[in-house]
């Protein structure tokens, strides 16, 4: 008997440690050290763009040029939601398997990698009097750390998942969205802090940058990319604090990160009201501008301008993209933007100076950046139409291709007029102080690669009409875009010829595809409509 | 009047007044006191200072994504608004009811602008709106329909007769002027719509093809040959892709249609025959 309550007693100690040993390797999801190990484990993508740098360059080269004639779907998620006129923006983040994946009109999942089948669904109860601060009810991915998710909303709160059950943490108001703010980006997430950024530039807003403590959820700090009375770039606005308190200057796409020089990069969108200037002379800092802030502190550590006194809705928000490149002869850490004007730069990322700018689309507003870093403006409209308010590019990722010093990405050949106007005072309501008139037949879209010593195009690809696809390259010498006609394409980097299509059903809008391995076959999946698909080689050996 | 109503009227007020519109502000609140929001009728109806500042409200709300013309734009969407009215019945209530709702899981908004502010719009859609031809056309409909039949009906529909190679014409005139269906007849070619644009193609065993683009993309194009025939390539296929400029549509001069005819014509497809 009591050898007995002894084996009792030993086998529910036996079972206490091992459920304990197992409860104990309970997941616990990326670190800070993950993310900044980027691609290194390709099994994972954890952030936007599978690292910090921007580039959306993966090293993975199971897929080639000589085999990708085999690339088939492998499987499709459909997802119930879809933002008519626009697509499904998002870029699906991966971890031990799992995607976790943001929707339209903040849907969210949790999916099977082999299957798309869904572990959970979190749909967010969005208020009725819903402004449309961000244009489009979208959405572009989560940020990951640890098991926490975090998304922003269209009413502009930051909210943080359990990301094992879907379940909310905590969810903070970023601003009022009544007034038109709203976000939709996917948050930065660096060692204990939450970047995110807001949108609402085309309402009577300020743009902000705020870091948040990923655990308590409390803010950390914010830059106002509008400055106040008195503060430094207040003179190139007039001196009233009610035009500041709404210039626009939105932050609505993500950013990127250097670990070594802690500095963030991120995009600042159009001034307010957008074409309309007569109360708002000056170069309206730091609206359309790249701005480089200290981590820690969130102090502004140095910008650069690309459209002094913004009157065509040129937005910066663009992925800024960190390369170390061969610079004249000496190694520069470089920051890369194809902008909205038409103008691709290159700027050294430790102090902002300006390297190159050179235009990437027929642009007639410039064509040369001044020796002081600024436009040579020679066509205010007036002689001619000037790219569209959606621009050369748009907010849509580009890659960068090492070695072949690439820079690749979707540019739109349009033609617009502008026609300013006076607007009412309309706080909560879009405020784009004018119309534009936009000549339909004389647009059309291209995949074009840009030498980044010289800005000169090396290639190009053209679509039918003006696209909104983003862009990903492979190491294996492949590039992955997708046009406005939903097919999803695959290029030799080298040259540009077109290797592959698939066409999905729905225009790419906004989105750009992540690789990844699992299970020794490497995966490659972009959204389109309604419908995210996975794609993988038939026979991979 | 509800407290609700009045704040927002008293608000747009302000805005208005912002606006420079002192004129208006008074000719608002006075009717602002007249009606309540769902009502049927649009209490503005009529007005022509209602259409002109809703045109001013158009452009700084609706423009970026309807044009500035109001005439849509195709890559994101957004319909002709111009056609709001033309021929589909659509009452001032449903228009009036899509600004306030929106269109849910679209960019299309909803909007918390004031009733008199929708009101102001949907007068502003009914003033731009397309109006067709207002008039009976004096003409012979019984001689135009042979004639439609001998000349038009290969390619064109009315009702339940006709090809499909050109645009279905059963309602035309209710959403083009008389001077605009008398030059698409005399030429054709000067404005070809989306979805009829010729083209000329040569397969890769040097067959010629001719007919319109339905849609294409960089890699294929889908077409109705002029067969009536839908078809679609693969580019790369191709010995040759042409874009013409000409409309498959014969011109029809006055020597092959006279002024009488044509209006005979025109008569027909204004008529329930």
């Amino acid at each position: 008997m009591r050898n007995t309550v002894k084996y009792s007693e030993l086998i529910a100690t036996s079972w206490l440690v091992i459920s304990c040993a197992a409860f104990g390797q309970s997941s616990v999801g990326p670190n800070y050290e993950d993310i900044l190990n980027g691609f290194s484990d390709p099994t994972r993508w954890l952030t936007y763009s599978g690292d910090y740098s921007g580039r959306r360059h993966s090293p993975l080269t199971q897929i080639t040029p000589d085999n990708i004639g085999d690339l088939r779907s492998i499987w499709t998620f459909q997802s119930g939601t879809t933002t008519r006129g626009r697509g499904w923006e998002g870029t699906p983040l991966l971890d031990d398997g799992v995607l976790y994946v943001t929707g339209s009109n903040n849907y969210a999942w949790a999916l099977d990698a082999r299957t798309g089948r869904p572990f959970w669904e979190y749909r967010r109860n969005l208020p009725d009097d819903l402004t449309y601060g961000a244009s489009a009810p979208v959405n572009r991915g989560f940020g990951m750390l640890g098991n926490q998710l975090f998304m922003v909303t269209l009413d502009a709160h930051l909210m943080s998942f359990d990301r094992r059950t879907g379940e909310v943490l905590w969810d903070r108001e970023l601003a009022d969205y009544q007034i038109g703010y709203s976000a939709t980006l996917a948050p930065l997430i660096l060692d204990n802090k939450v970047i995110v950024g807001i949108s609402g530039g085309e309402y009577q807003t300020r743009g902000f940058i705020d870091a948040f403590d990923p655990v308590s959820g409390e803010r950390i700090w914010r830059f106002n990319t509008i400055p106040g009375p008195g503060e430094p770039g207040s003179e190139t606005w007039p001196n009233d604090p009610t035009i500041l308190a709404q210039g626009g200057g939105g932050t609505w796409m993500n950013g990127s990160f250097d670990p070594d020089l802690n500095l963030i990069y991120w995009g600042v969108g159009n001034p307010n009201p957008d074409y309309y200037d007569e109360n708002r002379p000056g170069d309206n800092l730091y609206t359309d501008s790249i701005v480089a802030l200290d981590a820690d502190s969130g102090e502004l550590r140095w910008h650069y301008q690309f459209t002094p006194h913004d009157v065509n809705d040129w937005d910066s928000n663009h992925m800024p993209v960190l390369a170390n490149i061969e610079w004249e002869g000496q190694p520069r850490r470089v920051v890369m933007v194809g902008n909205r004007n038409g103008f691709f730069y290159v700027l050294d990322r430790v102090t902002g100076e300006f390297l190159l700018g050179e235009p990437f689309t027929a642009t007639t507003w410039a064509r040369e950046i001044g020796e002081d870093g600024r436009p040579v403006v020679v066509n205010d409209g007036s002689l001619g139409c000037l790219p569209d308010p959606w621009g050369s590019t748009n907010f849509y990722p580009p890659t960068f291709f090492p070695g072949l010093d690439l820079f690749i990405l979707t540019a739109r050949e349009t033609c617009a007029t502008y026609v300013p106007e006076e607007p009412a005072d309309t706080r909560g309501q879009s405020n784009f102080g004018g119309t534009v008139f936009i000549d339909a037949e004389a647009g059309y879209g291209a995949l074009r690669a840009l030498d980044v010593h010289t800005g000169q195009l090396e290639w190009e690809f053209r679509y039918p009409s003006p696209t909104f696809g983003g862009v990903m390259s492979t190491a294996s010498g492949l590039v992955f875009a997708g046009d406005h006609e939903g097919n999803f394409m695959a290029f030799n980097a080298e040259s540009g010829e077109n290797l592959w299509h698939y066409q999905t059903g729905s225009r790419i809008w906004g989105a750009a595809a992540i690789t990844y391995m699992l299970d020794g076959l490497q995966y490659v999946m972009i959204p389109s409509g309604t419908t995210l698909t996975a794609f993988a080689l038939k026979s991979p050996n | 009047m509800g407290f609700k109503n009045k704040v927002a009227i008293s608000k747009h007020a302000l805005r208005l007044a912002f606006t420079d519109k002192l004129s208006w502000l008074l000719f608002a609140w006075l009717l602002g006191a007249q009606w309540t929001y769902g009502q049927e009728l649009n209490p503005l109806e009529g007005d022509p200072r209602a259409a002109r500042v809703g045109g001013s409200i158009f452009r700084a709300q609706c423009a970026t994504c309807h044009g500035a013309d109001a005439k849509g734009i195709d890559s994101i969407d957004a319909p002709d608004l111009t056609l709001v009215y033309a021929g589909t019945g659509t009452s001032d209530e449903s228009v009036f009811d899509k600004i306030r709702n929106g269109v849910p899981g679209s960019i299309m908004p909803a909007h918390t602008f004031p009733d008199t502010e929708i009101w102001m719009l949907v007068s502003y859609l009914r003033s731009i709106g397309v109006s067709g031809i207002s008039s009976a056309v004096d003409g012979n409909p019984d001689l135009g329909r042979t004639l439609f039949s001998n000349n038009c009906a290969a390619c064109h529909r009315k009702g339940n007769e006709g090809g499909a190679l050109g645009p279905n014409l059963s309602k035309i005139t209710e959403v083009r002027s008389l001077e605009a269906l008398i030059s698409s007849i005399r030429n054709p070619s000067f404005s070809i719509s989306r979805g009829y644009k010729p083209v000329s193609i040569t397969t890769s065993d040097s067959q010629q093809i001719q007919g319109v683009i339905k849609r294409e993309d960089a890699f294929s194009i889908q077409i109705m040959d002029t067969n009536q025939f839908l078809r679609a390539f693969s580019k790369m296929s191709l010995k040759g892709l042409e874009y013409e400029e000409q409309s498959w549509m014969p011109v029809f001069s006055e020597s092959l249609l006279s002024d009488t005819e044509l209006r005979n014509i025109i008569s027909f497809l204004q008529s329930s025959l």
